[in-house]
């Protein structure tokens, strides 16, 4: 029993991260019906920014925020730079450009920074605190739901209590529509982006510090897991993304606990071929799929 | 036949070649010319490295190593008048990648030789293509044991101490020093932890380990695996993986409050690397760790190989930082310098075959080479290291295995000295 909640703790604190990371897609997706695969580099671009700034400043806190606004630019400059002129005419082109952005953005990455790893310090301790008798989450882990849980919770305010939230959802459901009503629906993507990418931004500056440390590839592995987040929960639903990523990263440490690590990411992709085959939208996709 | 045909036309385009240089320099002799890599004035030998991807943050820094110490060999006048031109290709560790890489350079550049080729999966790939093509390859930076095969692979031999003589040392030292401790096992799902654990069932018996674990690359989150382990109330444990898992695990122990003896293999226990991923904790979480190394220590200032080779570092590679990397990538370098020169004033493929063959080339690692007519194995033993405060040094003697057989081998002390450092570091 101990074992089981240990195990199980141990995979909501993943699951946590991977959650964010997934929901990151999913508002890439809703808002450009586009699957950035360049989110996972993006976002060690911004947590190198934050790198930078925390051993320039000596605080987390100061670099917390500048991978929060990096990461908000980058998502910027990506969509106004390159993805906006890939057009959807086949949807092959956003994954390639995806692909090749992700490419250039880790070897300019290992230019700049060199491709050893470093060691990212933490805000809190990463000591596991006892609960229930067993050592459970540590205060870091805490942190990482405190984070996620404040930046969701401001995201569904912002996209279902504010007019600029309104006009967000405007022109990814109907872009024309909103665009005869005055929303200024390149504008609204560009912020979709912006969004996104920060979030994902968040989830890698979260992340990293339990992992090997900052490398440019050191969001591959979570972006591969929140991509079968995304796919299981439903690209369409936020709701989805965080779920899965949750109930993902139980998962992942319950198969890693009781039958060996080899298994746990081939366990993941049973799960996601088992949703793609009773239930191709996803868990908790829309009821009426909606086409591009 | 084709391979007939390939031949044909490598010798029209090297007597083209000999035809243009003797114009170019009428009063050079050409009698090496016929020798793929080899002209009067150098000698080519090529490489695959993973500069880029993610086996880069370990590894990235070995090629330039090896770089440094030929060139340092170069301005000191080359051997016998050559130049080392080393050809270093990236292969990001991707086998698909490794095939390209190596026949661009066996096949176009004409190299001489490939020289410290590195990796399991990407070696693996090229083995059979470069053997057929009856290249030297020499020293892989691999501790598998395929690259002691030859009968088979004639051309291959390997350089690191292989992963089961490696454990076979770790678990009788273990033994030794803590014969009543829960011993168990942690390493990586491949023929490195396999091969790794094989070695250590031989020394502790079937039921030795209490507890095996394994951890995949893809993915970092190992606290099961290390709660585990500290549930089936390990003592001793033994890793078989890279630096990043190695650190991984240390520090997921520290963090539920878990502090076993740690007993890791040479390619997961060097200590700056290992500090480069445990930060500021590393003195604390490290002390005590012991690994197998059979190479100069790259800390110790005494050493006569780790001075020369800090002061190549210094000179010829930029000051980069000197670690175990540095150490592994010039020893390399020095080896096949020393191969080379031994292989004959105009050498030839078979003359350094020979001269791998007969057994004279013996490196500067603390335990002997294996090279021999029937065995290609490369160091056949180690010494141990642990730190203490912060520094890791070598205790005790070297140990060596001889027999690579499960059934049949023996660790036993080596009382051998090591090779002195010829003078300047230069191969005689």
């Amino acid at each position: 029993m101990d074992r089981f909640l240990f195990l199980t703790f141990d995979g909501l604190a993943r699951g946590a991260v991977l959650a964010a990371f997934a929901l990151s897609l999913v508002l890439i997706w809703r808002a450009a019906r586009i699957v950035n695969f360049a989110q996972g580099a993006m976002a060690v671009a911004a947590t190198y920014v934050a790198f930078t700034v925390t051993a320039v400043t000596g605080s987390y806190w100061a670099g917390l925020a500048a991978a929060l606004v990096a990461g908000f630019l980058i998502g910027a400059v990506v969509e106004r730079g390159v993805m906006r002129f890939v057009g959807n005419t086949s949807p092959l082109n956003p994954v390639i450009a995806g692909l090749g952005l992700l490419m250039l953005i880790q070897a300019v990455l290992g230019m700049v920074f060199g491709n050893a790893y470093r060691t990212m310090v933490t805000p809190f301790s990463s000591d596991p605190v006892e609960m229930f008798g067993i050592t459970v989450f540590s205060s870091y882990d805490l942190f990482v739901f405190a984070c996620i849980a404040v930046l969701v919770g401001g995201l569904v305010l912002l996209f279902t209590k504010t007019p600029l939230g309104l006009r967000l959802r405007a022109s990814a459901f109907a872009p024309d529509l909103a665009r005869l009503l005055g929303v200024r629906t390149p504008r609204m993507l560009t912020l979709g982006w912006a969004l996104s990418s920060a979030l994902g931004a968040l989830a890698a500056l979260l992340v990293i510090p339990t992992e090997l440390g900052l490398n440019p590839h050191a969001a591959d592995a979570v972006f591969v897991y929140a991509f079968t987040v995304a796919v299981i929960g439903g690209l369409d639903s936020p709701a989805g993304a965080v779920l899965g990523g949750l109930a993902v990263g139980v998962l992942l440490s319950w198969v890693s606990g009781y039958w060996g690590a080899t298994l746990a990411p081939v366990a993941i992709l049973v799960l996601l071929l088992a949703v793609l085959l009773v239930r191709p939208g996803g868990i908790f996709s829309l009821a009426k799929e909606r086409t591009a | 036949m084709i391979r007939s045909k390939l031949r044909l036309g490598t010798a029209v385009l090297a007597a083209s070649a000999l035809g243009l240089a003797s114009c170019a320099s009428p009063d050079e002799g050409g009698e090496a010319a016929d020798v793929p890599g080899i002209t009067d004035t150098t000698v080519t030998v090529g490489t695959h490295q993973p500069l880029t991807g993610p086996a880069a943050a370990g590894y990235s820094t070995i090629s330039p190593a090896t770089k440094a110490y030929f060139d340092y060999v170069n301005d000191k006048g080359g051997i016998n008048g050559r130049t080392i031109e080393y050809i270093v290709k990236d292969d990001g560790y991707n086998p698909a990648n490794t095939q390209t890489a190596v026949r661009e350079m066996v096949l176009q550049d004409e190299v001489f030789a490939l020289v410290g080729g590195l990796g399991t999966p990407p070696h693996s790939a090229v083995l059979d293509f470069v053997n057929d093509n009856e290249v030297p390859d020499l020293f892989v930076a691999s501790g598998s044991p395929t690259w002691n095969q030859p009968e088979d692979y004639p051309y291959t031999y390997g350089f690191m101490v292989d992963y089961p003589t490696e454990s076979r040392i770790l678990a009788t030292y273990a033994q030794e020093e803590f014969p009543e401790a829960t011993y168990c096992f942690f390493g990586q799902d491949d023929d490195f932890g396999e091969e790794f654990q094989t070695g250590l069932e031989a020394v502790l018996g079937e039921d030795g380990l209490a507890d095996a674990q394994v951890y995949s690359t893809a993915n970092t989150d190992i606290a099961a695996q290390i709660s585990s382990m500290k549930e089936a109330g390990c003592e001793v444990n033994f890793l078989a993986t890279i630096n990043g898992f190695s650190a991984q695990a240390v520090g997921t122990a520290a963090k539920l409050g878990y502090f076993p003896q740690w007993m890791a293999s040479s390619a997961g226990g060097d200590f700056n690397t290992l500090s480069g991923y445990l930060g500021e904790n590393t003195d604390k979480l490290l002390q005590g760790f012991v690994s197998a190394n059979y190479l100069p220590g790259y800390s110790d200032t005494e050493d006569e190989w780790t001075a020369k080779f800090a002061e190549i570092n210094e000179e010829y590679n930029a000051g980069a930082p000197f670690d175990g990397n540095t150490i592994f990538g010039m020893s390399i370098g020095y080896l096949f310098v020393e191969a080379l020169q031994a292989a004959g004033e105009n050498p030839t493929r078979e003359s350094l075959m020979e001269a791998l063959e007969s057994g004279d080339v013996t490196g500067n690692g603390h335990a002997p080479l294996g090279f021999g007519g029937d065995s290609h194995r490369g160091y056949t033993g180690a010494m141990l290291t642990r730190v203490d405060n912060g520094v890791q040094s070598y205790f005790g003697t070297p140990y060596v295995v001889t027999g690579t057989e499960a059934e049949e081998y023996t660790v036993e002390e080596y009382t051998g000295e090591r090779t002195a450092m010829p003078a300047d570091g230069l191969p005689e």
